[in-house]
């Protein structure tokens, strides 16, 4: 069995700063460090779970991104991933889901049993990559995803998806498919010393975007604002010692002690 | 032929029942319609439609299609896709609109993606903006929202859920027409098996006045007694927690807030160390009042919180604690 597994860059979430401009827009400043995407990380380890339970299962991990973006398939094969295939973008600017979707149908189009994501990325909250790049491969489809089971002559996969309130619902698909999980489905391992030495050595094949078929960008991004306070969001002044006792005192005022 | 319209909205509509989200769906496209866009229609799919689709269209005021069939009366997103996508080709909409749910957010990327359309998810804002119709919606967890305009024909666009407040209109609904269709969406692999509700039970935080809610803030499971001890010092008060602390085992997934876990409206929300992601958000916004403590200033629960504290929890609660128990000695 073959496994694709796509993993994302992105920003730490302590990584960026917001500030206004001014313009009364907002500015992004991102501080260079990155880490994979932590919705992911649950597709990598759903793979390697498959891995330890099979036998004959390969896993490629794949990701979009510049130069730095060669350091989340070191960590997805430092967690137990085979390989990894780096589809190196000629910018830093996110090239967005349609591209990305597209880019990975072309790498990955009748080569997978199993294509795994994560539910979306942490930075961009899109969640199209996965439902975008099973229609150009024509493959059938599952997002957010919280539980599968491969039957067991793995032609078919039984999910579990979540819907709203917790809800599941249950559906069937044949493979080769593609599963978007969501996280919770299981707990992704840290990567161990020797699998990391072993990524270390490892020349990931580079394809460079600008060799793969192009792809009109339908939307673009004009420019970001800071979200508006649905509350008066007053805050706090003094010492943590003097902002505690405001708090209790607060909470007597509004009987609420 | 079918009229064109500008603007349509796709709803799922299971036995009948009428999904709340279908009116933010209306109220979105009537947003749609002040900025420009031309006639709207609603396009609902499901069972037992017939009822449904009249309501809706004489309290929304405008045309409904009910598409039924059996590949649609339930859920599944190749029956969806080639149904919208029949239904787009006879009527050459700009937008195509759904919800932002689990559903809507599954089928319409993927829709967008067959038809080379634009596609944008989540959207919770429309404003013009250099002289054109932007789509705003979250990024990095809320912290700042992005303006996106679309350059293709046709949009798709995903809505979140509570944003845009349905009125109904106040003029007669004008030539209200509903129309019955049945699907004929090709037949499948993909196969619908069931659905099952969530079995835990949630009254325990549902009927809480005070809910101490705890975020990746915290830090290391070591630090959640400090939560557990600070609910311990408020009446009646009950711990929950955001989705990754449940997802790490922390906290069992009935105390998990937001969409897909479970709503709340305490009349105190004590969020901890809580980022404030939309899908947090949604489960709380009916609280009463909220306190939110977190040492991420751009954090944008703050925008949803009545009170904002920049300190660190872990070193934060222990002082809140011998506040606590100051005034409980003053006032015995």
């Amino acid at each position: 069995m073959k496994i694709l597994v796509c993993v994302k860059q992105v920003p730490e979430p302590e990584g960026i700063a917001v500030n206004r401009d001014a313009h009364g827009m907002a500015k992004l400043e991102t501080f260079g460090r990155f880490a994979m995407n932590r919705f992911d990380e649950f597709a990598v380890e759903q793979a390697i779970n498959i891995k330890e339970s099979l036998p004959d299962v390969h896993i490629q991990g794949i990701t979009v991104g510049p130069d730095r973006a060669d350091q989340v398939l070191k960590r997805a094969v430092g967690m137990g991933c085979d390989e990894g295939i780096h589809l190196l973008t000629p910018t830093e600017i996110d090239q967005g889901p349609a591209a990305v979707a597209a880019w990975i149908s072309q790498i990955g189009s009748e080569k997978y049993d199993l294509i795994l994501c994560g539910t979306m990325s942490e930075d961009t909250m899109n969640g199209q990559v996965g439902p975008m790049a099973a229609a150009l491969m024509d493959l059938p489809y599952a997002t957010q995803v919280i539980g599968m089971q491969l039957t067991r002559d793995l032609s078919h996969v039984t999910i579990e998806r979540e819907i709203e309130g917790g809800a599941r619902e249950m559906v069937r698909l044949p493979l080769p498919a593609l599963l978007a999980l969501q996280p919770g489905i299981n707990r992704p391992r840290y990567p161990s010393l020797s699998n990391l030495l072993r990524a270390n050595q490892k020349v990931f094949e580079t394809i460079s975007t600008d060799t793969l078929a192009t792809v009109t960008t339908e939307i673009d991004c004009l420019g970001f604002v800071l979200p508006v306070h649905a509350r008066p969001a007053q805050l706090l002044t003094g010492s943590a010692k003097e902002k505690a006792e405001q708090v209790a005192g607060l909470l007597k005022a509004r009987a609420l002690i | 032929m079918d009229d064109p319209v500008d603007i349509m909205l796709v709803a799922h509509c299971l036995k009948g029942r009428i999904d709340p989200v279908t009116y933010d769906l209306i109220a979105f496209g009537r947003k749609l319609q002040e900025l420009g866009a031309g006639p709207m229609g609603l396009w609902l799919l499901g069972s037992h439609l017939e009822g449904a689709a009249q309501d809706l269209a004489d309290r929304g005021g405008l045309r409904v299609t009910a598409v039924q069939g059996e590949r649609v009366s339930d859920y599944v997103n190749d029956a969806f896709c080639a149904v919208i996508a029949q239904e787009i080709e006879a009527v050459h909409p700009a937008f195509v609109c759904t919800a932002h749910t689990s559903r809507g957010w599954e089928w319409a990327p993927s829709l967008a993606a067959r038809m080379g359309a634009g596609c944008v998810c989540g959207v919770d804002g429309l404003v013009e903006f250099q002289g054109r119709l932007c789509f705003q919606k979250d990024l990095y967890g809320g912290k700042v929202k992005g303006l996106y305009a679309a350059n293709s024909a046709t949009t798709v666009i995903t809505v979140q859920p509570g944003v845009f407040k349905f009125k109904p209109s106040a003029e007669a609904p004008t030539a209200a027409a509903v129309t019955l269709k049945s699907a004929a969406a090709p037949l499948g692999q993909t196969l619908y098996l069931g659905c099952k509700q969530a079995e835990t039970d949630t009254t325990h935080i549902t009927s809480a006045p005070i809910i101490v809610a705890v975020g990746n803030g915290i830090g290391d499971r070591e630090n959640m007694k400090l939560i557990h001890g600070l609910a311990q010092l408020l009446p009646h008060a009950e711990v929950a927690g955001s989705r990754i602390i449940c997802d790490r085992g922390w906290l069992e997934y009935s105390r998990q807030v937001g969409i897909t876990g479970t709503t709340v409206s305490p009349a105190l929300y004590l969020a901890c160390g809580i980022s404030g992601a939309s899908q947090h958000v949604m489960g709380m916004r009916g609280a009463k009042f909220v306190i939110a403590i977190n040492t991420d200033t751009s954090a944008p629960m703050f925008n949803e919180t009545d009170i904002c504290i920049v300190e660190d929890i872990v070193s934060f609660i222990p002082l809140l604690e011998d506040a606590l128990r100051q005034i409980a000695k003053r006032n015995p």
